[in-house]
């Protein structure tokens, strides 16, 4: 019997409404198995439900072929099967050493001991993360790292990673997979979870498909191509592809006027004497290495975050010198920034969609003493769950309880009705699904032509080629280089930030 | 599976389903995670309240239900304050403090021959004062609000025992006569300090629930982080809350004070305090803040109040009272956990 793990008929539903209807599914001794399929289509529960943090509401597992049920992860975790979240779990407080042991200390802990375990247990998956570095300093990529390094470092013989790569660039892409080649060659299973198809039919085995909570096909990933995944993950053909053909098709829009001017900007030693411009009615991506301080940047002009007392360099908006100390004034001014960390900053988690959406409404409307009109909130809930297609069990649900995906799309939407004059996405399109990304990047053309200045962060180069009309290049904390979006080529841009 | 259970079933996610809209609150508090909660104490407050009329003599009569519900109304008042704070993910440990000196030297005022309206105004200022020190260490000096108001209740007490008043006790003089209707009147034979906890749990639930203020401090307590960035005041929201905390136990101290002629100053050493965080917690309010609602604060105080009561008829010894109040939380929070799993993602935020 090679079935390491097979699950029969397994349901879970939120009141009513399933997540997670009949299915069945199997994964093999040593095999990377692809689990694809739309925003909230019931992948992240499916996964939850096989590493015991979600309970089925009906349905059976199998372990090597014997009936088991996991009352919490722990009971998963003994049975050898690691999961690593879509939003991270690590504690901002402790180190990274301590974050890859937590739950395993001794009775007595040597930190040296766990710091020199963890420096090599990074350095044999090629990640660069100091292990004594406290995680609340580390970006999303090296968090994801953390994350994965503490898996691998249970002796799992199940590994399962949901959406590992969305926040990883290229080259640490490229050690993930090597990564995961190797725990397959060491006997372990591996599901995975990703938007990007490409990475299912380059390094699954098998493929299978979810769409509305129910398994649509499986089998081996020679019998796929990409259409014949969107085909099943979607039920139809997309009109277009996102990333391509459409960045052929489009023409380049000309600037408008200058929005905004950064000069000598700087910040400790993340963002050093940055110098950039932004116009209006285009959109101009940035792209860089993870550490190459565009996050940094971007939160600065917003009000995020504080640049240098003395010699921080100037931001002009609207030929106005600015220096916000907060968000507030920024945002009241026009400058919105839509954060690439949505659990940690981007959403009220507690609140319905509507509430989100209104919160960012609400902070430029209305005075001290103004009621909260519910029937707005409904109204702005209606019109952007049908814009973004925002999937939940009802309007009501708590943003909690959305998939990743749509929770992102909330973030947004949050953002967008701000109306703001310069609009910064950072990673806009992270846990997002391909049809979904059409959306999103329709959105930011559609901002653009409508004379917004648009600036959006992205770590993937096909994203920033498909919808820049400018790219500038960034490295060490500085803008080095700038790109004509028409003529660039990704080569251009990754010798750009790398050299 | 058949095309026809598919398309049904799309139906279904794709146009939302409404038939939970009756039993939901405008989309609210996280009231459907913590409804369990309230309504389980709810359920054993009325089981013991029958249980202690038929078991207790002196429990069911007029004049104990009276007391009950005058200790209730000061206590409800208190943690209505209280809840306000927490739903923004702080606490007020000063709120006893406040109540007890800003009353005492409004009292001091008038035994000095100030009139009613000056010595309660200067009152109220005192109370606003406290409030807004304590925004101000806690929001800008980023001092923790459980250090910050541990010492500015601390400290308020200790400057009012030195400065204002120099014994425990600080009667009302014969010229606040007046008052004593506030604490200790009837209106149609409901005494006016329940009147008082309706009115305060009426306001606050309106504020909290649909003023735009009130959806901000929901909103600080879910993710102060987020809040910053979508660009909502955080700071002076934080400073609002414990302003709101501080004034709401000033009135509640009015109401105690006018109810018996005294202010006793010595409640500052009483459990009071934890009585009132207890009623927040027990009411399903969570610690860390963005849910709950005045719903909560009240099943909360009605099962508190009733037990306090009950014990002290029963002469039950201090001590073992605390041991008691102690147990009752910890079965509160037990069930509510077996009731309401979290999931790991879920509980990976810092819940206390
Ligand atoms: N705790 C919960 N309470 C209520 N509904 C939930 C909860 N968790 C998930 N759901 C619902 O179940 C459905 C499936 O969600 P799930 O997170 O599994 O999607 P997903 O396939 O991982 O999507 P994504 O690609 O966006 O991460 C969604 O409609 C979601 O709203
Ligand atoms: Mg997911």
């Amino acid at each position: 019997m090679t079935d390491i793990l097979e699950l029969k008929n397994v349901t879970k539903d939120y009141r009513g409404v399933y997540a997670v209807k009949s299915v069945d599914f199997t994964l093999k001794k040593g095999e990377i198995h692809a689990l694809l399929g739309e925003n909230g289509a019931g992948k992240s529960t499916l996964t939850k439900i096989i590493a015991g943090a979600v309970a089925p509401s009906s349905g059976e597992m199998l372990i090597d072929g014997a009936p088991t049920s996991f009352a919490a992860p722990k009971d998963a975790l003994a049975a050898g099967i690691v999961m690593v979240y879509q939003e991270n779990s690590l504690v901002p407080a402790l180190t990274v050493a301590q974050n890859i042991y937590v739950g395993r200390e001794r009775f007595y802990n040597r930190l040296r001991g766990i710091n020199i375990a963890a420096q090599q247990l990074m350095q044999s998956l090629n990640f660069n993360v100091d292990p004594t570095a406290t995680v609340a300093t580390l970006g999303a990529a090296q968090k994801q790292m953390v994350e994965i390094a503490r898996a691998v470092s249970q002796n799992a013989r199940v590994v399962i990673f949901d959406e590992p790569t969305a926040t990883l660039t290229p080259e640490e892409k490229h050690h993930f997979f090597g990564l995961m080649r190797r725990l397959k060659q060491s006997g372990v299973a591996i599901i995975f979870i990703s938007h990007a198809l490409e990475e299912a039919l380059n390094y699954a085995d098998r493929i299978t498909v979810l769409r509305d909570g129910e398994m649509v096909t499986n089998g081996r990933t020679d019998a796929f191509d990409r259409d014949s995944i969107i085909r099943a993950m979607v039920g139809r053909t997309l009109s277009k592809d996102i990333y391509g053909t459409a960045a052929e098709e489009r023409s380049i829009r000309k600037p408008g006027k200058k929005v905004l001017s950064v000069s000598n900007l700087s910040m400790a030693n993340l963002v050093k004497s940055n110098s950039f411009s932004v116009f209006g009615g285009q959109v101009t991506g940035i792209f860089g290495l993870i550490g190459s301080g565009r996050t940094e940047t971007a939160k600065i002009i917003a009000g995020v975050l504080k640049r240098d007392f003395f010699h921080g360099g100037e931001v002009h908006f609207h030929d106005q010198s600015v220096r916000y100390i907060t968000p507030q004034p920024a945002v009241r001014d026009g400058i919105v920034y839509v954060t690439e960390d949505r659990k940690l900053e981007g959403f009220f988690e507690a609140m319905s969609i509507g509430e989100n959406i209104g919160m960012g409404d609400q902070a430029i409307n209305g005075g001290p003493l103004s009621v909260y009109s519910m029937v707005r909130v409904r109204r702005l809930a209606g019109e952007w769950i049908k814009s973004l297609n925002i999937r939940a069990i009802n309007e009501d649900a708590k943003v909690i309880e959305l998939s990743g995906g749509n929770q992102q799309k909330v973030v947004i939407a949050k953002s967008l009705v701000q109306h703001p004059k310069l609009i910064i996405f950072d990673e806009p399109t992270r846990g997002v699904d391909v049809g979904a990304i059409v959306e999103i990047h329709n959105f930011i053309n559609s901002l653009a032509d409508a004379g917004l200045a648009v600036v959006v962060i992205s770590s993937y180069l096909p994203e920033i080629l498909a919808i820049s009309d400018r790219v500038l290049v960034m490295r060490n904390g500085r803008i080095v280089e700038e790109f004509d979006g028409e003529t660039t080529t990704e080569e251009k841009i990754m010798y750009a930030a790398v050299h | 599976m058949s095309d026809k259970q598919t398309i049904k079933h799309r139906g279904a996610k794709g146009e939302f389903h409404f038939a939970y809209d009756d039993l939901h609150q405008p989309a609210d508090d996280g009231v459907d995670m913590k409804i369990h909660q309230e309504l389980i104490v709810f359920i054993i407050w009325a089981i013991s309240f029958v249980a202690l009329s038929v078991a207790l003599p002196n429990f069911f009569t007029e004049g104990n239900l009276i007391s009950l519900l005058r200790s209730v109304s000061v206590l409800g008042i208190l943690a209505i304050g209280m809840a306000i704070v927490v739903i923004g993910r702080g606490i007020d440990l000063a709120m006893v403090a406040t109540m007890a000196v800003s009353v005492a030297g409004a009292i001091v005022l008038l035994q000095q021959g100030y009139s009613i309206p000056v010595a309660l105004l200067a009152g109220f200022v005192f109370a606003v004062l406290v409030g807004t020190v304590s925004g101000i260490l806690i929001a800008y000096v980023e001092i923790p609000a459980l250090f910050a108001t541990l010492a500015m209740g601390l400290f308020i007490y200790g400057v009012g025992r030195f400065g204002f008043f120099n014994q425990d006790i600080v009667l009302i003089p014969p010229e606040g006569g007046s008052l004593s209707w506030l604490g200790a009147g009837r209106v149609f034979g409901i005494p006016v300090s329940i009147l008082f906890l309706l009115l305060f749990a009426g306001l606050v639930a309106l504020f909290l629930r649909y003023a735009r203020i009130g959806r901000f401090i929901h909103a600080i307590g879910d993710n102060p982080s987020t809040a910053r960035i979508t660009g909502l005041p955080v700071r002076k929201l934080y400073v609002l809350s414990y302003i709101l905390s501080s004034t709401i136990a000033y009135c509640a101290g009015i109401i105690t004070a006018t109810g018996v002629g005294s202010m006793n100053t010595r409640i500052v050493n009483s459990t009071m305090l934890y009585d009132v965080i207890l009623v927040v917690v027990i009411g399903g309010i969570s610690l860390s803040g963005g849910k709950g609602g005045v719903r909560n604060v009240l099943v909360g105080t009605l099962l508190i109040g009733t037990l306090l009561n009950a014990m002290t008829i029963m002469d039950i010894q201090y001590t073992v009272q605390n041991v008691i109040k102690s147990m009752i939380l910890l079965i509160a929070i037990i069930v509510d956990s077996l009731l309401n799993p979290r999931d790991e993602q879920t509980a990976q935020q810092g819940d206390i």
